[in-house]
Order: C-alpha cells, then sequence, then structure tokens
C-alpha cells in the first residue's frame, strides 16, 4: 500500500545520484529487498513504471535483489551511461 | 556504462529522523512502544485498559494513528492523560516525520511513556523506524493462527507479541499452540502474553511487561 512511497524516494534517490554526475543518465537501479521489509515487489516494479513513464528517466531498469528472512530496504547500486 | 554502488537506505530519511527521535527519548527517558496490529485486533481495547490501571500522577501520554477520524484519541483521552490523534488522510502507516510534529509542545522530560498507536495495519507500519524502544504486535484469536506467517515482518521486528480477545476462544477454531509456534518460528525470542480486554485477563502481566521495559530504559539508556 505504501509502495508508491518507497518508489517516489528511490527516484529522488536516483535523481540526487545523477545530478552530481553531470551528462549521466541512469539506466538502471539495483534495490535489495528483504523478505519482512514490508515492502511488495511486484507492486513497487509497478509503481516504479509509472513514476518513470514519461520522464527523462524512461528506460529505468529495475534490479530486485530479493533477501529471504532479511529486513532490507536499499538501494545497492545504479548503473549510468555517459 | 558504469555502475556506482549507492548503499543507501531507501527510508535513510525517515530513519535519520527516527534515530534523533531515538536519542532524544533516551535523553529524557522516555520509554516509547510503537504499537502494530491488523485493523480490529484492539489495540485502542488494549491502551484503555492500561491507561485505566495508571494512577493519575503516572507520566504517560498516546499519540494514536489513523487514516481518519479521532475516535480513538476520544477514547482514549477519558482517562485524563494527553493524547493526540495522528490522522495521516490516507497513508497506511505512521512515518517518523508526523511522530516528531505530533510531539510538539510536549515536554518529553516530563513523560516516561510514550505509546503510540500505529495505523491498523500489519503490513507497512513495520518498515517505518518511529525511534521507538519495541515495536509491539497485536494479534487477536479472531483472526487466523497463521497470520505470523502471512505477515512475518511485523512478528519478526516486535519484542512483544499480545494475544487478545482470549476470552472468545470458546467460539473460533484459533489455536493458541500453533500461533506461539508460527510467532517463534519467524523470531525465535519473541516474548507474548495473552490478554482479554473484555474479562481483563492477562492485563496485569501486559501492565507489569511495561513496567519492566520502563525501568530497563532508565537504568540503561541507549
Amino acid at each position: 500500500m505504501h509502495e508508491m512511497g518507497i518508489a517516489n524516494s528511490v527516484i529522488d534517490a536516483v535523481r540526487e545520484e545523477i545530478a552530481r554526475r553531470p551528462g549521466a543518465r541512469a539506466s538502471k537501479v539495483g534495490l535489495r529487498l528483504g523478505e519482512w521489509c514490508g515492502v511488495d515487489a511486484e507492486s513497487l516494479r509497478f509503481c516504479m513504471e509509472v513514476l518513470v513513464k514519461g520522464t527523462d528517466l524512461e528506460p529505468l531498469a529495475l534490479d530486485i535483489d530479493f533477501r529471504p528472512r532479511g529486513s532490507e530496504l536499499d538501494i545497492a547500486y545504479l548503473e549510468l551511461e555517459d | 556504462m558504469e555502475r556506482v554502488a549507492i548503499e543507501k537506505k531507501v527510508l535513510s530519511e525517515n530513519d535519520r529522523i527516527a534515530q534523533a527521535l531515538r536519542l532524544q527519548f533516551a535523553e529524557c527517558g522516555t520509554l516509547v512502544l510503537n504499537c502494530i496490529s491488523s485493523p480490529g485486533s484492539g489495540k485502542t481495547s488494549l491502551l484503555e485498559r492500561t491507561l485505566e490501571g495508571f494512577s493519575p500522577d503516572t507520566r504517560v501520554a498516546v499519540v494514536t494513528g489513523d487514516i481518519q477520524t479521532d475516535n480513538d484519541a476520544r477514547r482514549l483521552a477519558r482517562f485524563g492523560f494527553p493524547v493526540r490523534q495522528i490522522t495521516t488522510a490516507g497513508a497506511c502507516h505512521l512515518d517518523a516525520r508526523m511522530v516528531e510534529r505530533s510531539l510538539h509542545g510536549w515536554d518529553l522530560g516530563r513523560l516516561d511513556l510514550l505509546l503510540i498507536e500505529n495505523v491498523g495495519n500489519l503490513v507497512c507500519p513495520t518498515s517505518y523506524d518511529l525511534g521507538e524502544e519495541s515495536k509491539i504486535v497485536v494479534l487477536s484469536v479472531t483472526e487466523g493462527d497463521d497470520k505470523p506467517l502471512k505477515y512475518p515482518g511485523a512478528f519478526a521486528k516486535s519484542r512483544l507479541m499480545v494475544l487478545n480477545k482470549i476470552d472468545l476462544l470458546p467460539y473460533v477454531p484459533f489455536d493458541m499452540g500453533a500461533a506461539r509456534r508460527n510467532a517463534r518460528s519467524i523470531h525465535s525470542d519473541i516474548e507474548i502474553i495473552e490478554t482479554s480486554c473484555t474479562t481483563q485477563s492477562g492485563v496485569e502481566t501486559w501492565r507489569r511487561w511495561i513496567a519492566g521495559r520502563m525501568r530497563a530504559a532508565t537504568q540503561s539508556p541507549h
């Protein structure tokens, strides 16, 4: 239910990162998602798609590293193209 | 193509505020408990029974979250202790900033206990640290005894599970042993207290549990 807010936070973090690297564009963001973090991966995927659609971030691939019995909710990495 | 490590928590802003709150609570010696459950498990009833057992000079306050209405705050204010309602207007959980704002004007130095009643939801509140000392998960026997397996996050992160509405056990197919086993398969040392807010059974045990945490909070600040 709160995946839209989570997706927004991810996108804010992506924008913050590319702002530091003029000319770079983000092609993929990697997240670590624990089973117990309270976020549904498919719902988050959908929210990310909706938020990116029609913006300068599109297309942005999403790589979710699912961790059984974990509580992680982290942005692990960002892939950039020059 | 270049890959850069970010290694940042998605909720880092929430976590930053929560950590500042936690420090403030520790400095003031205020024990903060964050109560989580699905809607209708009896969080408000449990808090009513809790407040009515306190002597009037107990330095306790309550922050209660709901999507709409101040019904819970009105129920809880009857006991004479400070109560504030957070209406989230759609958000399915409380976050640290909402709690920070709700505390405005309260002198934490004069509070020994702050009870936070989260929005009724067993999923989203588990993602948001509110700076609490412990999370408490309330599960009532009118729900399934497999709920700890279906919603593991809340049980994994809670210090205590309150099994509520035990007066209804004769009328529902709820297996207490299975509920305990399921909770402990997720969180092996979760503490468990059985209560009924109708018969008051177990309420004294719950109050003693809180008193124990309060003593621990004042003796060993974080």
